[in-house]
């Protein structure tokens, strides 16, 4: 609530971002027929909570002005290593499930330090962390791919955390409430606790928070740690989704993430930024994942149209601030 | 103080990077301690040799890398192995070529990821008298004399085959094919610039053209320009009976090749879809957990194939949303291509290996000849 | 007026080359505003920053409420009752105006902020005070004049017992410098006592009761409000015996040409139709307070900050200017106040830098000519008597006093016949300092004109041929050298305009 709200509790970057999710979607179903059909629903919905994890977490680095680009490599690799674990070592699925939020937790922990503590720019700190990520996992893994337990098989059973799939046939996308009990729980975080009041003030400006006697060091390590705990969930949710993880890939993924947190109404100087807004901004850009390849437009220019986007996105943000 | 620490983190995060790719020639390491200790039955040639393969992406290579150790094992050589991170990363690969070929070894054995981009450091392997022998996917356009050999797939045939099988399941729904009431095959092939990928997509789409056209119906090829220009003999959408579509991800991953294979599957005209590698397999099951719409019965859902292996397809073939696949012998390939690159160390004259691709089905997959090559 | 709350004996602090206070002494009473005036440099705010644990002091005593004390850090002195309400306001923007009261402290259900009290909270705390504020506004949207509204009442709920208030009213208009002394006379009437630095001669005249006056770093005396003059309180601030030798009278012909004239120009609150001209062979001397509008007035002239209006001539010409590079063009050259980061690249060697504002003319077809370069930066060396190894010396690692030598070189390797030069010995040892006045003079004779600003009376009156007095924006008088007196200028200084 640190900002101004229109109807229904809504700020109104979040209702232009909803009307772009509308627009985009009634768009996408007049050019394609196959578009608007329940199972491109769920595939968009699939594609969206590895990406929307990622961006629930890294919201709270970018409210505090910085950021963090580790988060895509990291959760392929916190995956890989799961997944190793599970496969060549035996352990149960819970385990393997544990390690791989339990690593994203501690490389959380390692870019607080980078940066809260020794004060290094986010964006230098965190992509060294990406490059040490990138090489972990196939590092302790031995280099090579590994597929987590598919649907069928009794270990599988994790995944009906983001897909249910009836005796009839009937996928329902499940994961999908999850997201949303997420998005409200780290909603609440965010304006109603000291974390998330914090955060922002951190984010606002961080000599005054210091000099108001804040603890400054701590909440803004914790602003990591929430990322990498996140980036741990979302290599969870990857692996449920596309079993099989490749070493080394993930590069990019966070600018789906963290695209989104920006089309969501993120400012990429801080201070400015919610929750809710972000998982929108998530499902803006997996709509242009999966719609644009539906309308016929060849790859390259799926990736010059998202491109587009998020610098509009961001120059609303730049022109806002002059305001 | 902070720059210093700054700098510090910096070395240690590259140190780290570095050991990382030296570590994912996960045969790399091994084969640095082998070659001393293992007393080999054939021979302690002694040769080292350099291997580039095109990723450590998918576990196809687990099963090359397993070949290589036993020819490793059994001439006695060192082979150290490496790759980039991703099939697309053409640039580091050939960074990682150069880098092998300043290591001035006793011969390199490729499996490049853009033909194009390897022409210049073929010239330099050349030009320093490095041997290079070529497997999983040739150059065509290579110097004269840079490639001694190529060990791979026949690609072209290889993808024929899965027309092959592919057809005799969907004859009648071909043959019921009006231009009014078209049918569609799918393809989704993760790239359009490896020559083994090109071929084999390539390859399918002629067979399948052939096939369609002998059966009496036109063909049409729609969706990636380089493999609608390469096709000969296909007509106009409209005339149409039977449509050809192919799919190719903007990068080569799962999560982007499923979209594209579900782009295909979820119009009503499709009958069948063919992945042209174990990403691209991948992705169409990865589709199909979603859509539901793969059968073996063609009146009930879409005939699926696939290429190479992997649990998820093996898995996909087993409870019956694949037809079957085609496999190639990655195993072979990789011993193969140690043996040629020991002869040419030896001063034999060596010519190219062609490898044949192999359809398995549910009831043939435990066959001895085919089981050591599905790998996990 | 009640007992004595706080006495500072002795205090005093050194900095690096600069002894900031020396032995100072500071009383204030329950239910008092003291009075805390001095020129720029005198060491107010560095005593106030010494009391609340910003810094630390090198000796003397701080006695607070009968003990001695000696705070470590802001919060120590909040939490004690001694607050500070800043100039440059230390406020979250993003968060709503009760978010930032009470930030650091927050009404709390079990993990869950209490954003409900907090609101209520800080709208009682408004109606004690008076004062209308919406406690759920965003405090970025407030005007500069209600953001110091909540930054008093943020002190106010700390249950402070002394309240420091610095330059409270340079942002505020009329109407709501009267309600924050409304605010203020309520806080005395609970025995609040309250320090207000403050140069505005009126202000202090109508709501403090007693005036402690600093001059350089040290105390000078205390006086009753009410039973002293604007005069002598001016008289205390500047009477200082000065020991180099004031010019006594213009260097320059009355006659002379005027080679730069500014007529009505205006750029925001700090440049308020100001108009003056500059003579050939002329040093005019710029001087006011700090926050008078000086560096603004300097930098709208030279094009780096947007203006409103104003024309601007140059030798009779009009010419306009919109940017620094039309400005170099005319001939101007600004030589800025704060050196690293605006005139020199740090990185860069000493003929680089001399070179810099005059790149076109040491191009070979599209190489720089190095040898040119270097050429012409020896000749400056030379000329300026610059102490550098070569010019190949990186000036990051020349003293102050020789970087600033390089800036003027740049200058002169541009022929700019107009030099501006903003507070130009800031930072630099005195023997520096008397080279870079004979260096001025030097230009000066050579058919140059500066316009000198300094916030240095003894600079002012040593080197000009005629002073503008600037302040609050507006200029307040214009003076030749031979009628111009410490007081008088002090005295433009500090009169307020209707």
């Amino acid at each position: 609530m640190a900002n101004k709200k229109a109807f229904g509790g809504l700020k109104g970057r979040e209702i232009m971002v909803l009307g772009i999710i509308a627009i985009m979607a009634i768009l996408f179903s007049i050019l394609s027929p196959t578009f608007r059909t329940y199972p491109t629903l769920v595939s968009v919905l699939d594609n969206s909570y590895y990406i929307t994890l990622m961006a629930l977490g890294v919201t709270f680095p970018l409210i505090t002005g910085g950021v963090d680009l580790s988060i895509g490599t990291g959760l392929v690799s916190y995956a890989l290593i799961g997944g190793y674990l599970i496969v060549h070592q035996n352990v149960p699925v819970a385990v393997g499930i544990l390690a791989c939020i339990g690593i994203g937790l501690l490389i959380g922990l390692f870019n607080g330090a980078l940066v809260a503590l020794m004060d290094l720019p986010p964006f230098l700190a965190t992509l060294c962390t990406c490059m040490i990520t990138r090489g972990l996992g196939p590092a302790l893994c031995g280099g090579f791919g590994v597929s987590w337990p598919s649907a069928i098989a009794e270990a599988g059973a994790f995944r009906k955390i983001f897909k249910f799939t009836t005796a009839t046939g009937t996928v329902i996308p499940v994961g999908i409430i999850s997201m949303i009990v997420l998005v409200i729980i780290m909603s609440f975080v965010l304006d109603h606790t000291r974390v998330g009041r914090y955060t922002i003030a951190i984010g606002s400006n961080k000599e005054a928070t210091r000099l108001a006697g804040v603890n400054i060091k701590f909440y803004h390590v914790l602003a990591y740690v929430i990322s990498g705990f996140f980036a741990g969930l979302a290599g969870v949710a990857y692996a449920a989704t596309y079993a099989t993880i490749y070493p080394g890939s993930g590069a990019g993924f966070e600018l789906d993430a963290i695209g989104g947190a920006i089309v969501g109404g993120v400012s990429a100087t801080g201070g400015v930024g919610t929750i809710f807004g972000s998982f929108l901004g998530v499902i803006v850009i997996c709509l242009m994942k999966v719609g644009l390849p539906f309308i016929g437009l060849q790859a390259n220019w799926q990736q010059i149209f998202t491109g587009i986007v998020l610098i509009a996105a961001v120059l609303i943000d730049v022109v806002k601030k002059k305001e | 103080m902070k720059k210093k620490v700054l700098a510090v983190l910096l070395s240690a995060a590259m140190v780290l990077s570095l050991a990382a790719c030296g570590s994912n020639g996960g045969g790399g390491d091994d084969a640095a301690s082998d070659s001393g200790t293992e007393s080999s039955e054939g021979g302690n040639k002694g040769y080292s040799f350099q291997m580039i393969v095109k990723s450590f992406q998918s576990t196809y290579w687990q099963a090359a890398i397993q070949g290589v150790e036993q020819a490793k094992a059994e001439l006695g050589v060192e082979v150290e192995a490496n790759g980039p991170a991703n099939e697309s990363d053409i640039a580091d690969q050939v960074q990682m070529l150069d880098d092998a070929i300043e290591k001035k070894p006793d011969g390199i054995a490729l499996a490049a990821c853009d033909t194009k981009s390897v022409v210049d450091s073929l010239s330099k392997a050349l030009e320093a008298g490095i041997p290079v022998v070529c497997f999983d996917t040739g150059v065509d356009e290579a110097p004269e004399g840079s490639v001694l050999a190529t060990v791979a797939t026949d690609n072209v045939a290889a993808g024929a085959v899965a027309a092959e099988n592919m057809f005799p399941v969907i004859e009648e729904k071909v043959k019921a094919a009006t231009t009014d009431a078209k049918v569609r095959i799918g393809e989704v092939n993760q790239d359009a610039t490896a020559l083994n990928i090109q071929q084999r997509g390539q390859g399918f789409i002629d067979k399948m053209l052939e096939l369609c056209t002998g059966a009496g119906k036109k063909v049409a090829v729609v969706g990636n320009e380089f493999y609608v220009n390469a096709t000969e003999g296909k007509v106009d959408e409209k005339e149409a009976e039977v449509i050809i579509e192919v799919g190719v991800p903007a990068q080569t991953t799962v999560d982007l090749a499923s979209t594209e294979a579900q782009k295909i599957m979820s119009k009503d005209d499709t009958i069948a879809i063919f992945g042209s590698n174990q990403t691209t397999a991948e992705g169409v099951i990865t589709a199909n957990q979603t859509l539901n719409k793969l059968s073996t019965d063609p009146e009930k859902g879409i005939i699926g194939a696939g290429f190479d292996a992997g649990t998820p397809q093996k898995e996909a073939i087993t409870n019956g949303q694949f037809i079957g696949s085609v496999t190639q012998s990655p195993l072979m390939m990789g011993y193969e291509a140690i043996v040629t690159l020991t002869k040419v160390a030896d001063g034999e004259s060596v010519s190219d290996i062609p490898m044949d691709g192999y359809w398995y089905t549910k009831d043939t997959m435990e066959d001895d000849n085919i089981a050591p090559n599905l790998y996990d | 007026m009640g007992d004595i709350i706080l006495t500072m004996k002795g205090i005093d602090k050194s900095f690096p080359g600069v002894h900031a206070l020396d032995h100072v002494d500071l009383e204030v009473r329950k239910g008092e505003v003291l009075a805390l005036m001095g020129e720029n440099g005198a060491g107010k705010s560095t005593l106030m920053k010494v009391l609340t644990g910003i810094y630390k002091k090198d000796s003397g005593t701080i006695t607070y409420e009968g003990k001695e004390i000696e705070f470590k850090n802001t919060r120590e002195a909040q939490d004690a009752g001694i607050v500070i309400v800043h100039q440059e306001l230390n406020m979250l923007g993003h968060l709503t105006v009760a978010q930032n009261l009470f930030i650091g402290r927050e009404f709390k259900k079990g993990i869950r902020i209490d954003d409900r009290k907090m609101n209520e909270e800080a709208k009682k705390l408004f109606d004690r005070l008076n004062v209308d504020i919406d406690p759920t506004e965003t405090m970025s949207h407030l005007t500069v004049g209600k953001q110091q509204m909540c930054e008093i009442a943020k002190a106010v709920s700390f249950d402070a017992k002394v309240i420091i208030f610095d330059e409270p009213s340079a942002a505020l208009t009329e109407s709501e410098i009267e309600e924050m002394f409304k605010i203020i006379r309520d806080l005395k009437k609970k025995d609040i006592a309250m320090v207000y630095i403050s140069h505005r001669m009126d202000e202090i005249k109508v709501i403090t009761d007693r005036v402690t006056v600093m001059r350089d770093g040290a105390y000078v005396g205390t006086l009753i409000t009410e039973e002293c003059t604007k005069e002598d309180i001016i008289n205390m601030m500047v009477g200082r015996v000065i020991y180099e030798e004031p010019k006594t009278e213009s260097a320059v012909p009355k006659d002379a040409p005027v080679v730069l004239k500014v007529e009505h120009l205006n750029a925001g609150r700090m440049v308020q139709d100001v108009s003056f001209e500059l003579r050939k062979g002329e040093i005019l001397g710029f001087s006011g307070l700090m926050g008078a509008g000086r560096t603004e007035t300097a930098r709208a002239l030279f094009g780096a900050d947007p203006k409103e209006s104003g024309d601007i001539y140059v030798n009779g010409k009009k010419v306009t200017i919109n940017n620094p590079q039309d400005a170099v063009n005319c001939g101007i050259g600004y030589l800025s106040e704060d050196r690293k980061r605006y005139g020199i690249v740090v990185q860069k060697t000493v003929a680089e830098n001399t070179t810099m504002a005059s790149m076109q003319d040491f191009m070979n077809g599209i190489f720089i000519d190095k040898k040119k370069e270097t050429e012409i930066a020896d000749k400056y060396v030379e000329a300026l008597a610059t102490k550098t190894p070569g010019v190949d010396q990186l000036v990051v690692n020349l003293s102050g006093g020789n970087q600033q030598k390089v800036v003027i070189a740049k200058w002169l390797t541009r022929n700019s016949d107009i030099l501006i030069f903003d507070e130009p010995t800031r930072g630099i040892d005195v023997g520096a300092k008397n080279e870079i006045y004979k260096l001025m003079n030097k230009l000066v004779e050579e058919g140059k004109s500066i316009i000198m600003i300094s916030s240095e009376m003894t600079e002012i009156l040593r080197m000009s041929d005629r002073i503008v007095v600037m302040c609050e924006g507006k200029k307040t008088g214009e003076l030749d050298i031979s009628e111009a007196k410490q007081e008088t200028i002090m005295n433009l200084a500090t009169r307020e305009i209707e």
